[in-house]
């Protein structure tokens, strides 16, 4: 689905000096993945997701989505109607004043005919849990009832892939919750490729892949148990490993014998209660 | 020495179809030299209720003292009242505007009419309070830091103001766990050494069970719960979560732990005291 090599994103900053955003990064994602980008503020993470619908180009190596280079300008709305971006703050991403029309936006943009408009508003809504809501105001809602009308907004768009650049960093726990449950179905039920940033690392336990960078590059990437039981590197890169890795890290340190792939808290009360 | 609210009413757009009654009969002291978590789904009237402890807004009906003195009024004294308070907002780094970190951070201390030397010894306070060395930062244009480094150039610019109380609504959102940390670190420290109180808005569970002494739950614009962290998440777990709000994961871990049969206190707080806790009730050494 999406193919990244070799890729440098360089720019210059007020001071004339060179910032080296990313260097050298090579990713494969496959269709129908759920990856999960960790990494500390500036490490790169924001950089690297707005590559993938040609929102930055790289300095050198390349980036292909369903096979389109992204320096192509010709391939540009191809590639932005297959993969789309959910950003941090709600707010900033909600254009009109009716959560359908909101929706139907895109769609209309992009020039679909209008007939076609009303079923793909309907089936985004319904996907993200929002059908009861496709007449009310959006800027009544809660956070997380927004960023979900911000990701049917994408849907109706009917794309491969959609990127989620800290969804949930200003949402209430409730709001986190419900962003998190409607991504995992966008993947399992409609197969749609997610691209997940976050400092939550429990949101990131729900991935296929988790992806750590640090200062422009892939330090190291795995399952979620490859990760997340590597306690200190994640520390060392200002990171933090789910709560269960982290105790049973710590009890590990003190002399006690512990499987080394605990991350859940299950695992961890089923290690220490046998 | 605190910020009264007095059976605190405020409707948002009166006499509109849009009127929502965003306080309900709010009263409460917030005292000197405390550590206060306010947490409550968005829209609960978290933000509207700050906002009324400096001023920001007017209570439709009710009164706000802060050291007893009523902040409604036109007078100086009120205004030197309001100026008590501190407030860091979210996405503090959004408000920065100056050419220079100085510049930025003294904007604060020099509209509160401070003299010339006095305003040079807040900006080097308040630099080394939130860790930003002042040679290496304080000519720099705030623009060129990073995320976490700009919000603590804003939250300086409020620590120079000498504030005898600071609120902050959500500090940590949209930083790594490094960050987190070190700004939390920054905010006990005021805390402890100027003997300043901290009113916490917060999303973060965690944040709320580890740093706070007291914590407000707010609903539908009234307080729900008022009381420890740790009486709140172990006592009304159910009630939080009905409200939008959770347990801290410590907490779920713990009752996961002793529904197992292991011995784990209630109400720890966090991951070094629950290890403490295993090896005890294991008997591990």
């Amino acid at each position: 689905m999406i193919s990244i090599k070799g890729l440098k994103h360089y720019y210059t900053d007020a001071d004339g000096k060179e910032v080296k955003a990313l260097d050298g990064i090579d990713l494969d994602i496959k269709k129908g993945e759920f990856v999960a980008i960790i990494g500390a503020n500036g490490s790169g993470k924001s950089t690297l997701a707005r590559h993938l619908n040609a929102l930055l180009l790289p300095t050198e190596g390349t980036c292909t989505v369903g096979g389109l280079d992204t320096v192509e300008e010709a391939n540009m709305w191809d590639i932005r109607q297959q993969v789309g971006m959910v950003f941090q703050n709600p707010d900033n991403q909600i254009v009109a004043a009716i959560v359908e029309e909101d929706v139907a936006f895109g769609p209309e943009n992009i020039g679909v005919p209008s007939e076609e408009i009303r079923p793909r508003v309907e089936k985004a809504l319904a996907a993200v849990g929002m059908t009861d809501y496709a007449k009310h105001a959006p800027h009544l809602l809660s956070g997380g009832q927004k960023q979900r009308v911000a990701i049917a907004g994408l849907m109706a768009l009917e794309p491969d892939c959609i990127v989620l650049d800290e969804p949930t960093a200003m949402l209430d726990p409730q709001g986190r919750k419900e962003i998190v449950a409607t991504v995992k179905s966008l993947n399992k039920d409609k197969g749609i490729t997610i691209v997940y940033i976050t400092h939550y690392m429990t949101e990131a336990l729900a991935a296929d892949r988790v992806v750590v960078m640090e200062k422009g590059h892939i330090r190291f990437m795995g399952t979620p148990k490859e990760v997340f039981s590597r306690v200190d590197e994640l520390e060392k890169l200002g990171l933090e490993a789910p709560l269960a890795a982290k105790v049973a890290s710590e009890l590990r340190k003190s002399g006690i014998k512990l499987p080394k792939d605990i991350i859940t808290d299950e695992e961890l009360a089923q290690a220490l209660c046998q | 020495m605190s910020i009264n609210l007095t059976n605190v009413f405020y409707t948002y757009m009166t006499g509109t179809p849009f009127e929502r009654q965003a306080l309900n009969d709010v009263s409460v002291s917030i005292e000197k030299g405390e550590i206060l978590a306010i947490i409550g789904h968005t829209g609960s009237g978290k933000s509207t209720l700050v906002q009324h402890l400096n001023g920001l807004l007017k209570p439709s009906s009710g009164k706000v003292t802060i050291d007893d003195i009523d902040i409604s009024g036109r007078g100086g004294e009120a205004k030197k009242a309001r100026q008590q308070v501190g407030m860091v907002f979210q996405y503090p780094e959004h408000q920065i505007f100056a050419e220079t970190v100085y510049e930025d951070i003294s904007f604060g201390p020099r509209n509160r009419g401070f003299s010339a030397e006095e305003v040079d010894k807040q900006v080097h306070e308040a630099m080394a309070f939130v860790g930003l060395d002042f040679d290496t930062f304080a000519k720099r244009s705030p623009f060129q830091l990073s995320g976490g480094q700009m919000r603590r150039v804003a939250i300086a610019g409020v620590v120079a103001m000498n504030p005898d109380y600071l609120v902050l609504d959500e500090p940590s959102a949209g930083l790594d766990p490094r960050s987190r940390n070190a700004v939390f670190k920054e905010i006990l420290a005021l805390h402890k050494e100027r003997g300043i109180a901290i009113v916490l808005v917060t999303h973060s569970m965690e944040e709320a069970a580890k740093y706070a002494n007291r914590m407000l739950v707010i609903n539908k614009g009234k307080i729900l719960f008022d009381g420890k962290p740790a009486e709140i998440f172990s006592q009304h777990k159910d009630e939080l979560v009905a409200v939008g709000m959770d347990e801290p994961q410590v907490y779920k871990l713990s009752a996961l732990l002793r529904s197992k049969g292991l011995d784990i206190a209630e109400g720890i707080a966090d991951s070094a005291e629950l290890v403490k806790n295993i090896k005890k009730a294991k008997g591990w050494r």
